[in-house]
């Protein structure tokens, strides 16, 4: 066991906070969240040069090979920057779902293209119903020929209006599960796409299907095979969404100290008071246990393992603790930060926008209480003990 | 980075859960069980198991090995606080953790060479002398005064402690005194190892809201020879300063709550007299699955923090931000298992229909002092904020 950043891990860190700081200025953050690609095309492509776009994919399809656990610290740093891109939508969302179901025809054609930076692609899946479940997609793919035609309405699209493609999760049959994926071009004939103004700038997207025509290798995974893959998909953006927080939080915590540390009021910093100290020690308390959580997710859907669990209570914590944070600092900044051109309000909108980004804290906890009644020892994970015999 | 424990760690793991689970049989715990003591076992037993783990080579199963230590990371030492936490196991204190890591560190050759052996051994038992009635966060205070004899070298300590955790049952005290009154507060204390034995030593009792009895040291005029000073003479505060830490990371040990969550879990999983089980009820679910987050928090804080130092990262603040994460989520679980409860939670150990022996009733007032002892919540808030965050004082 060693629960500390090897020296790689730590020079990614580093290398990943230091870009994230110097990437944009939070004048061009703020006015990128009025942007409708929502994001900075010049930054995406440089992050994609220094590997990032292609952090998790394997060398073949233009790689670096590396994992989770470190895609998870460069999202860590991209939230403590705030900077916006389309790595959730791209990579975390289409690309690892294509890495796991597609076709070699698709992987071949695309995850080269996402690794250098060259295309932009998406996943749709939520509904107007607003609930993870299979029972709530309500999206239709009619069978037409040797393809289908797809009939619906998708939510909280992430990066659709700058998406070459966006993979949709649709019934394909009458069975409950029966739920596949499909890859349409964003210019398809009845696709159209609706900006959503959201907390932080989020680039959230309503995308309505009508009766779009979708040809038979544009599946994704097996026919009726679409809800696993949904639901890896959730694990894995729940535990990235538990790190994008953790950086969310440092860089709350890091403007409170230093405006503690240098605001003057009756005479002395501020603080010096023994409630400013509290709530800081407190900041840093849940900051450092949310830290740990998401480090361990990541850990373990990096090696592949079983990280329900794992992620389910990192990503319940960090949705729940981080927004809390970010309320505390503004209760230190007092009145400065309430304006828009302090940088910490960046920080409180996108805590809210992460919170709630695949699955949110009772979403999670829902998920850790059916394991728990199903499921007790691997909700106790594997470093439980067996009560002493002495506890009759 | 590395979650899982290595195969050695986890062989290290199983062996001790083997010798706990063979050790403290339900026999054991019926006979040897003491709600009158502090540690909640009788002393004769404690002094007893002490032995045990000496020579299983539990004790300073860290330190280095010219001093008999079993030379092992501190990995190993958190799994094996952890394991002793979770089956509730006598003499996990001050005796085998704190006091002698500090002489370790701090004590004469001497005193290291004559007394760690012993400790090693699981012979010794001791107190730790810091608090007066006057001197208690603001440890700097105290009072107690020795006075060098000048003939002899000898120190004459006069004074009383209060709050003496375990004086009774010990050999030896650890034992903040004033040597220089004319120095500023945090100089002019030095710290002297006391022979429990000496003439001039009373201990007097005093019974806790938890049940048990503590107890209170008097000193009149109790020689102490120079050589049982531990550190320069003034410079006290250093020591107790060190050894403070050492004590934090002791405490800051995942088994209790780990022990909490699952007897929880059993006692909700278990079908009622009327049919029902406790974990059908959604509230009941939501409460487990945020008490079990925490668990898991605190699991990994005293792993991190057992890994810093592995790592040879000398960790300072951390260690007393793990031990507020851990004393505050078994604070959580003290107040939600009375709750989950309900008309059965104040039954106490002994009474006709007491739930799980009573013993959640008596965790949640033994407990408190979690709040304000030893790293108590608002001390290690302060202590985190000054020495952590860097926030002026
Ligand atoms: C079960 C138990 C075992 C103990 N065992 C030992 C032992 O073996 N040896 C020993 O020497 N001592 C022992 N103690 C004493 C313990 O170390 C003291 O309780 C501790 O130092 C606090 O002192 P106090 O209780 O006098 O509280 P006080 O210092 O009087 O504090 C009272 C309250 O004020 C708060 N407070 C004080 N100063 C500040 C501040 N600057 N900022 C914010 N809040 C503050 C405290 O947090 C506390 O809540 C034990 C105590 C208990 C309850």
């Amino acid at each position: 066991m060693d629960i500390t950043l090897d020296e790689d891990q730590a020079m990614i860190l580093r290398s990943a906070q230091e870009f994230a700081r110097e990437a944009l200025t939070p004048a061009r953050i703020r006015a990128l969240e009025a942007d409708d690609n929502g994001f900075d095309a010049r930054t995406w492509r440089r992050m994609a040069d220094l590997g990032w776009a292609g952090v998790v994919f394997p060398e073949r399809y233009g790689g670096t090979g590396l994992g989770m656990f470190e895609l998870g610290l460069i999202v860590e740093a991209l939230g403590q920057g705030a900077v916006p891109s389309p790595l959730f939508s791209t990579v975390v969302e289409a690309g690892l779902l294509l890495l796991e179901a597609g076709s070699e025809a698709q992987r071949a054609h695309w995850l080269p293209r996402i690794a250098a930076g060259g295309a932009i692609l998406t996943t749709a899946l939520l509904e107007p119903g607003g609930a993870l479940g299979s029972a709530q997609v309500r999206a239709c793919a009619q069978r037409a020929g040797a393809g289908f035609r797809l009939s619906g309405t998708k939510l909280f699209v992430r990066d659709a209006g700058a998406a070459a493609a966006i993979i949709c999760l649709a019934r394909s049959g009458a069975a409950a599960d029966d739920l596949t994926w499909f890859m349409i071009p964003a210019d398809a004939p009845g696709l159209a796409r609706r900006r959503l103004q959201a907390a932080g700038g989020e680039s959230l997207w309503e995308v309505t299907f009508a009766d779009v025509a979708v040809p038979a290798d544009a599946v994704v995974g097996a026919v009726g095979a679409g809800w696993p893959l949904a639901e890896r998909l959730l694990l894995r953006g729940a535990a990235l969404k538990a790190a994008e927080l953790v950086g969310i939080g440092q860089a709350s915590l890091d403007l409170t100290l230093e405006y503690a540390r240098t605001r003057v009021q009756f005479g002395v910093p501020i603080g010096s008071f023994q409630g400013v100290q509290h709530h800081c020690t407190e900041m840093y308390r849940d900051l450092t246990v949310c830290r740990l959580l998401a480090w361990q997710a990541c850990a373990r859907l990096g090696a592949g393992r079983d990280g329900l669990r794992e992620a389910a209570m990192a990503k319940a914590k960090a949705s729940e603790a981080i927004p809390a944070l970010t309320r505390t600092a503004h209760q230190i900044h007092g009145a400065v930060a309430y304006y828009r051109d302090y940088p910490l309000e960046l920080y409180y909108h996108r805590a809210i926008a992460a919170a709630a980004a695949y699955g949110d804290a009772g979403h999670q906890r829902r998920a850790l209480a059916g394991l728990m009644r199903g499921d007790l020892a691997r909700f106790q994970g594997e470093h439980r003990h067996d009560l002493p015999v002495h506890q009759g | 980075m590395d979650f899982d424990l290595t195969p050695d760690e986890a062989a290290f793991r199983a062996e001790v859960r083997a010798f706990l689970t063979r050790e403290l049989t339900p026999e054991v715990w019926r006979e040897h069980r003491d709600l009158g003591e502090q540690g909640m076992w009788t002393p004769a037993f404690t002094k007893a198991f002490r032995r045990k783990l000496g020579a299983a080579g539990y004790i300073g199963m860290g330190w280095p090995r010219e001093y008999g230590g079993g030379g092992r990371s501190r990995v190993y030492q958190a799994i094996f606080w952890d394991e002793m936490e979770y089956f509730r196991a006598p003499g996990l204190d001050r005796s085998i953790t704190y006091v002698p890591n500090a002489l370790l560190a701090l004590g004469t050759e001497q005193q290291k060479q004559s007394l760690l052996p012993r400790v090693m051994r699981g012979e010794l038992s001791w107190f730790v002398g810091y608090s007066e009635p006057e001197a208690g966060s603001d440890l700097a205070g105290l009072k107690a005064a020795a006075v060098e004899d000048p003939a002899t070298g000898d120190f004459i300590i006069t004074g009383q402690k209060s709050f003496s955790s375990d004086a009774h049952m010990a050999d030896y005290g650890w034992v903040a005194v004033r040597t220089d009154p004319a120095m500023s507060r945090h100089r002019g204390i030095s710290l002297f190892i006391v022979d429990m034995t000496l003439p001039g030593v009373q201990i007097t009792k005093y019974p806790t809201l938890a049940g048990w009895t503590h107890h209170a040291v008097y000193f009149d005029q109790v020689r102490v020879p120079r050589s049982m000073m531990v550190g320069e003479l003034n410079e006290g505060w250093r020591v107790v300063m060190g050894a403070i830490d050492f004590e934090r990371a002791a405490l800051a040990s995942y088994g209790l709550v780990g022990f909490q969550l699952d007897r929880l879990l059993a006692w909700c999983g278990a079908e009622r007299a009327d049919g029902t089980r406790k974990l059908d009820d959604p509230l009941v679910q939501d409460e487990l699955v945020r008490l079990a987050i925490e668990g898991e928090g605190t699991r990994l804080m005293t792993y991190w923090l057992a890994s810093l130092h592995a790592r040879g990262l000398m960790p300072q603040h951390e260690t007393s931000l793990a031990l507020l994460v851990k004393r505050e989520t078994a604070r959580r679980f003290d107040v939600a298992g009375l709750e989950m409860l309900g008309p059965f939670g104040p039954l106490r150990a002994g009474s006709p229909w007491a739930e799980l022996e009573g013993d959640v009733e008596v965790e949640y007032r033994d407990r408190l002092y979690f709040q304000f002892a030893a790293g108590g919540f608002d001390i290690t808030r302060n202590v985190v904020a000054q020495r952590g965050l860097g926030l002026p004082r």
